[in-house]
């Protein structure tokens, strides 16, 4: 068995001074997708931010390390550029900014950060338009603002092409599958499945079973007033699309 | 004394010392009416944000008169920029016309009596409001007034320099843009150097002046793209007056870089006067240090059927202060107009501060308009995005800040000057962008 990529022990953080995750502890090893499911206000999305160095939450508890380093005292680019990957619920728009730009800024970030020499334009281009034809993305995208003007699907394409581009060893994808319709849906598991290695690890964090039918977990979670309150695997995917969260909810009692 | 009375006093000392030529009629109204206006104060409201304490801290007012040889040889003219490509120039030292360089000879490009083309002017509301007030103190000294007609298909570019041996430099021009032409006009304004000598002899040398005083009429159908770039340095206090009336089906295009100066007043000022005129404002200023940059721009709409659309882009880092009213006027006489507005600050610095006034005063009931100002920090959503992605803090904000001054910067032509002003503003910023993001 290889080493933990991520290992989270009891972390419990706040926002604002209110308690929302309550002594979460995940274990993510290279070649393994987890997903991670549970009602609204579960703590889902804040785990993710909480993991990319997101500020204005406070972890009072607990430790996170990635690859063998304390992940908390890492900043988010240096978290980004070790490679983990954050994609976005909801991808900000940013005008002036070209997707181009952007790409090529981030991509040689990483690159830097590991002693190797930036890419040069010519061999950008070619991965950039490989990783495009597998999203289905217009090259007219690329001189384009950040995601601007982009319908919700756009977005959502846009931040796995900016995954499959920057190759993370740990790809932590926000409720990716909101907000599409069945083609684009189709099209994000694709992608997904592109970047699945034995050297990557994957985490879906979501509401609903229908993207894991296109990526297949290795295990499933269920993140629930804050703590993990179920781990299974796929079965339990489909489990929670027959009978909802209650059931769950009612084995996890609510934190003082 | 106070300012007022020093500008009044040099004036009649002047007017006294040239014998041989009284003051022309211009000059003389322009005394009499700052006499009777006197300068603007803070309690103003167009110009509560100016730095007016600026004009107290000027060593001298007024220009030394000397023969255009003579100046040549006493002056150190800071580098020229390339010319651009196409464009015919005209090259103005301290406020006077090179001697070294030559009349364009492009036939579009004629020079007229200045006298009789300001007497023939229309009387400006500019003037009537007292917002035109510090053009005024450029008409006084200005010692070549110009006045140019522009006829069919012009690109001329106006470079005015102040020197290093200037206490000022004040221009005074008058441009006429004739039916149908089509005129792509660039102005820079540049300060030499210092000489090194000088910034070294005291803590803090009397504040030199750039008082500009731009007359544009633009007649029937006209169409003209004005890009201005301000790049002054830090010792000079800038005074710009800009007064425009647009005819009949004319278009008016003005884009302004301000990035430089101890302390920047733009006063503009857009008259709409001819059915279906049109003007549409691009404005960028970047101030750091203790700048000050002040703009005013007032559109009135006149006219039916005529459009204005303005957009302002500020940033104020460290304790620079940067402010914009926006002024739009719709009068009972213009109905159908279309007004679009939008004002944006980012503050950059503990003490710096941005002020936008966005102001719509609509006196008829046919009229779309929108405006919106905003004033903030930078988003720290963006800003995480891009940390997210592995981009620095610094170049993520480098980055962002750059992307706010783009879409005033996007559309200034030529490309070169984009570049150039692109730099100007970058030099302003407290976080400088990649120099790719400058090509």
């Amino acid at each position: 068995m290889s080493p933990p990529l991520l290992q989270i022990d009891d972390l419990r953080v706040s926002v604002a001074g209110a308690a929302v995750l309550h002594g979460v502890s995940l274990t993510v090893r290279a070649g393994e997708v987890h997903a991670i499911m549970g009602p609204n206000g579960s703590g889902k999305s804040t785990l993710a931010h909480v993991l990319a160095g997101r500020s204005g939450y406070t972890v009072t508890a607990g430790s996170v390390r990635f690859d063998g380093q304390d992940l908390l005292t890492m900043p988010p680019e240096e978290r980004a550029r070790a490679g983990l990957f954050l994609g976005f619920q909801y991808p900000v728009e940013i005008p002036g900014v070209n997707n181009a730009y952007l790409l090529k800024a981030a991509l040689n970030a990483r690159r830097r950060s590991r002693g190797e020499a930036e890419i040069d334009a010519f061999d950008f281009l070619n991965i950039v338009r490989n990783k495009m034809r597998v999203m289905q993305i217009d090259e007219t995208l690329l001189s384009r603002g950040v995601n601007e003007g982009f319908s919700g699907g756009e977005k959502k394409r846009n931040e796995i092409l900016q995954m499959l581009v920057l190759e993370p060893r740990l790809a932590l994808l926000d409720e990716t599958d909101s907000g599409l319709d069945i083609d684009a849906l189709k099209l994000v598991g694709r992608g997904i499945n592109t970047l699945r290695s034995p050297e990557r690890a994957i985490v879906l964090v979501t509401h609903y079973q229908r993207l894991l039918d296109h990526v297949v977990p290795d295990q499933v979670h269920v993140l629930a007033r804050g703590r993990i309150v179920r781990s299974g695997d796929r079965e339990l995917a489909l489990e929670l699309e027959s009978r909802g969260y209650d059931w769950l909810l009612d084995a996890a009692p609510a934190v003082a | 004394m106070n300012a007022l009375e020093r500008i009044l006093d040099e004036f009649d000392a002047q007017a006294a010392r040239a014998t041989q030529c009284a003051p022309s009629a211009a000059r003389r109204a322009a005394a009499q009416a700052l006499r009777t206006q006197g300068l603007p104060t803070r309690r103003d409201e167009n110009w509560h944000y100016a730095n007016l304490r600026a004009l107290e801290g000027v060593g001298q007012f007024g220009t030394v008169a000397q023969p255009a040889a003579d100046a040549a040889a006493a002056v150190t003219l800071p580098p020229l920029p390339e010319p651009l490509h196409g464009y015919s120039r005209l090259l103005i030292v301290d406020g006077r016309l090179w001697a070294g360089s030559p009349w364009p000879s492009d036939p579009g490009i004629a020079r007229m009596p200045f006298e009789e083309s300001v007497a023939a002017e229309p009387a400006a509301p500019f003037a009537i409001s007292g917002d035109g007030r510090l053009g005024l103190v450029a008409r006084l000294f200005a010692p070549e007034p110009l006045a140019l007609r522009l006829r069919g298909m012009v690109s001329l570019e106006i470079i005015s320099v102040t020197s290093s041996s200037a206490a000022g430099c004040y221009t005074d021009l008058l441009l006429n843009i004739a039916a149908g032409a089509q005129v792509a006009l660039v102005e820079r304004r540049l300060t030499a150097p210092l000489p090194s000598g000088a910034a070294m002899a005291t803590a803090a040398p009397a504040a030199a002046i750039d008082a500009h005083n731009l007359r544009l009429q633009l007649e029937r159908g006209a169409s003209l793209v004005h890009s201005r770039l301000q790049q002054t340095a830090d010792h000079v206090a800038q005074q710009d007056t800009l007064a425009a009336i647009v005819g009949e089906s004319a278009s008016y295009r003005l884009h302004q870089v301000t990035a430089g100066g101890a302390s920047a007043r733009s006063s503009v000022q857009v008259q709409l006067a001819g059915r279906n005129a049109a003007f549409q404002l691009r404005a960028l200023a970047a101030a750091r240090g203790t700048q000050v940059a002040d703009a005013q721009f007032t559109v009135l709409h006149e006219a039916p059927g005529t459009k204005s659309d303005q957009l302002f882009r500020g940033i104020a880092s460290d304790r620079a202060h940067v402010s914009c009213s926006a002024d739009v006027q719709v009068a009972a006489t213009a109905p159908g107009a279309h007004v679009q507005q939008s004002l944006r600050g980012l503050i950059d610095g503990k003490g710096a501060e941005m002020n936008l006034r966005p102001r719509l005063t609509i006196n008829t009931d046919e009229i779309q308009a929108t405006h919106g100002a905003t004033t903030g920090r930078l988003d720290e959503n963006l800003l995480f995005y891009l940390l997210a992605r592995g981009l620095d803090d610094a170049a993520a904000r480098s980055l962002l800040k750059w992307a706010f001054l783009g879409e005033a910067l996007g559309a200034l032509d030529p490309p070169a000057l984009r570049r150039v002003a692109g730099l100007a503003a970058a030099a302003q910023l407290s976080d400088a962008p990649a120099l790719e993001l400058l090509q």
